[in-house]
């Protein structure tokens, strides 16, 4: 075959600049959405940062006219947070892998194993999903009494466990069906058992799925307050939630105190999504099939 | 390398049979295409023989042994999939490799069989690579080579070639016969392209709605079809059929309904209303003997050309070498009479032989052997 080349002149291939309306609407109502999202956030940190004397006298959003950093070593100190960071991070740190383990197993056999109640033990796991749990608030502190767990890092973290891992087993197995299923079939074939599959196959294509259930899982889990609030008496074994309500209560005057609570409270959360986030990214399982 | 038995084999998904009792003897080395449309049941007596669905009834056996109740990874196979299921996480190498590592080899045997394995199937430069950042085709090469890295007894082959395009699939095919040739193993393969079928295959069996139609070597298919459907299966473009009624008379002639008369090669063995099956490559233009149709389009192919014309009240395709002048509405007269014409009942769709075809078939088979 012959190369045709046709020559151009620059200009005539230069496409017209036109935006789609809707792209720019949609544009707006996004920047206008996270305004309104990121603005208690800059109020909080603002007044994190000012004297007690310059929270009153200033606007709530102004920026602080003197950094004052002694609010937050005051709020460590006051809010116990020594103790209750640590509290907070050994429930969430065991209660985040464990759960989504558990979750991850439980949803593949539900997606990959053929058992005869299949079908009945999904809708059953969905069932879990709907109960709310201020309902099984009374009949849960009465059931962790029972079991002498009360003021317990084992006490909490089983009753974390009972309330993720069903909406978490529901995404995966959802998740899980997609995949094609040659995969595994492939897999059984080339002698994997199904322990493999589910580590060696599923647990790598899933990470982002895993990633964003991980977020969330964590950001709940450190925020959660009326569980722990009913199970966890001693406040030797408080949450940072919990250290938090003691905190408004003692020292409501104090609000560069209060935000600066606040702020070390949301800051380890943050952190964990930041880290995760990257895992967010689709595609991981294109070029698996054709393509 | 082994032999795989399958007696009397069926499969219902509860209350529906979709395989009513399949039995075939497959030879060591040998290499078998299913073949049939879309819910013949092929791949499903694939999976079985490779142990991905239950068998419901019946007994299969790989080598000596019946393997009805053994896990897929004890069977000794390996299976390539129409859509590969390539691990997408994992390098070429690992792709590989998986199986292997499976079966505990340390890690410098695995690397020398990937080498090896890569070798054959020029996959050497991608080892490296993921699925995501191949072509289909070398995809296609990496399930192959996930298949022979380990020396099956058998391999499986479901449909690997249909999602690739029309040139690759045409390389794809010769080299997967190149291949079979050099290992020398046991392949059953499905397809609903008797293309893939015809030229590739040791022996074809047609599979329709659960049960074995026909099976035998392509060209005894091509040649000797059991019944309309494996006539109307296997041949491209697809045999012409011609209802119509025996004339009596010194000359054997079909009379359609409309009163067109077909002369004929050969007498049926029969009386009646039969159905006439002529391949399109053996219509001819013939003012003699020929029927009068009309032509409906002509499509040139570039070296032959495909008439399709109506005859009586149905369309029949013939295929003519070389160009044609005539174009739709002309009338040509088409003929028929060819001794490898074949017959069926209507009724049945069997079909019927004729006399003095039996010695025209041995004649022919004796100059497909030379």
């Amino acid at each position: 075959m012959t190369a045709v080349t046709t020559t151009r002149p620059a200009d005539e291939i230069v496409p017209a600049k036109r935006r789609d309306p809707l792209l720019i609407a949609l544009w707006i109502t996004l920047v206008v959405i996270a305004l309104i999202w990121i603005a208690p956030f800059v109020f909080i940190f603002f007044t994190s940062l000012k004297s007690n004397a310059e929270v009153m006298s200033s606007s709530a959003f102004a920026p602080p006219a003197s950094v004052h950093w002694p609010n937050f070593e005051g709020a460590w100190r006051n809010g116990d947070f020594g103790r209750t960071l640590i509290n907070s991070t050994i429930i969430s740190f065991v209660k985040v892998p464990l759960g989504l383990l558990i979750s991850a197993m439980a949803a593949y056999a539900l997606a990959r194993i053929r058992l005869r109640w299949n079908k009945a033990l999904v809708l059953f796991v969905l069932f879990g999903t709907m109960i709310p749990f201020q309902v099984m608030l009374a009949p849960l502190f009465t059931l962790v009494n029972g079991l002498g767990l009360i003021d317990t890092y084992v006490g909490i973290i089983l009753p974390y466990l009972a309330f993720g891992v069903p909406y978490q087993v529901f995404i995966l197995q959802g998740f899980f069906r997609a995949v094609p299923k040659e995969l595994s079939e492939a897999a059984l074939i080339d002698g994997a058992s199904h322990i493999t599959v589910f580590r060696r196959i599923f647990l790598p294509i899933s990470l982002p799925v895993l990633a964003a259930l991980l977020i969330l899982d964590f950001v709940n889990t450190w925020n959660e307050f009326a569980m722990a609030l009913v199970i966890l008496q001693d406040s030797a074994m408080w949450t940072l939630p919990l250290g938090l309500m003691s905190f408004q209560g003692q020292f409501s005057s104090d609000y560069g105190q209060l935000n600066a609570a606040i702020v070390m409270t949301v800051l380890p959360a943050m952190i964990v999504y930041l880290i995760f986030q990257r895992y967010f990214v689709s595609g991981l399982t294109s070029g698996a099939l054709k393509g | 390398m082994a032999t795989v038995e399958i007696a009397d084999v069926r499969k219902s998904y509860g209350s529906v049979d979709v395989i009513h009792g399949i039995s075939m003897a497959i030879e060591d080395g040998e290499f078998v295409i299913l073949v049939g449309p879309s819910g013949c049941g092929k791949s499903t007596l694939l999976r079985m023989i490779a142990g991905l669905e239950e068998i419901s009834g019946g007994r299969i056996s790989i080598g000596d042994r019946v393997v009805n109740n053994l896990p897929p990874k004890d069977r000794d196979i390996a299976m390539v999939f129409q859509n590969y299921a390539l691990y997408p996480q994992m390098t070429v190498a690992q792709n590989l490799g998986f199986s292997l590592e499976m079966a505990g080899l340390k890690k410098p045997q695995i690397r020398t069989k990937v080498e090896e394995t890569a070798e054959i199937l020029g996959l050497t430069p991608l080892l490296s690579r993921k699925p995501a950042q191949l072509s289909g085709g070398q995809r296609q090469r990496v399930a192959m080579g996930r298949a022979i890295v380990r020396d099956p007894a058998v391999f499986l082959f479901d449909e690997p070639l249909s999602n690739l395009d029309a040139n690759l699939r045409v390389q794809m095919r010769a080299e997967i016969k190149a291949l079979h040739r050099r290992l020398g193993s046991t392949i059953v393969y499905v397809t609903h392209d008797q293309i893939e079928a015809m030229t590739m295959a040791d022996r074809i069996v047609v599979l329709r709605a659960g049960i074995i139609e026909q099976m035998g070597t392509p060209l005894e298919l091509y040649d000797r079809p059991e019944n309309m459907f494996v006539a109307r299966f296997l041949g491209s473009p697809s045999m012409n059929f011609l209802k119509g009624t025996l004339a009596e008379g010194e000359e054997p002639a079909l009379v359609l309904p409309g009163g067109d008369r077909i002369v004929l090669a050969s007498r049926p063995e029969a009386r009646g209303e039969i159905v006439l099956g002529v391949r399109p490559q053996e219509v001819t233009i013939d003012p003699v003997r020929g029927t009068p149709a009309r032509i409906v389009v002509t499509e040139p192919t570039g070296a032959d050309t495909h008439i399709v014309a109506r005859v009586g009240d149905t369309d029949v395709t013939c295929v003519v070498q070389g160009r044609v002048e005539e174009g739709p509405d002309d009338i040509i007269p088409l003929s028929f009479a060819v001794p490898s014409a074949h017959y069926f009942d209507p009724e049945t769709e069997q079909r019927i032989d004729a006399a003095g075809s039996v010695l025209e078939l041995a004649a022919r088979s004796q100059r497909a052997v030379q």
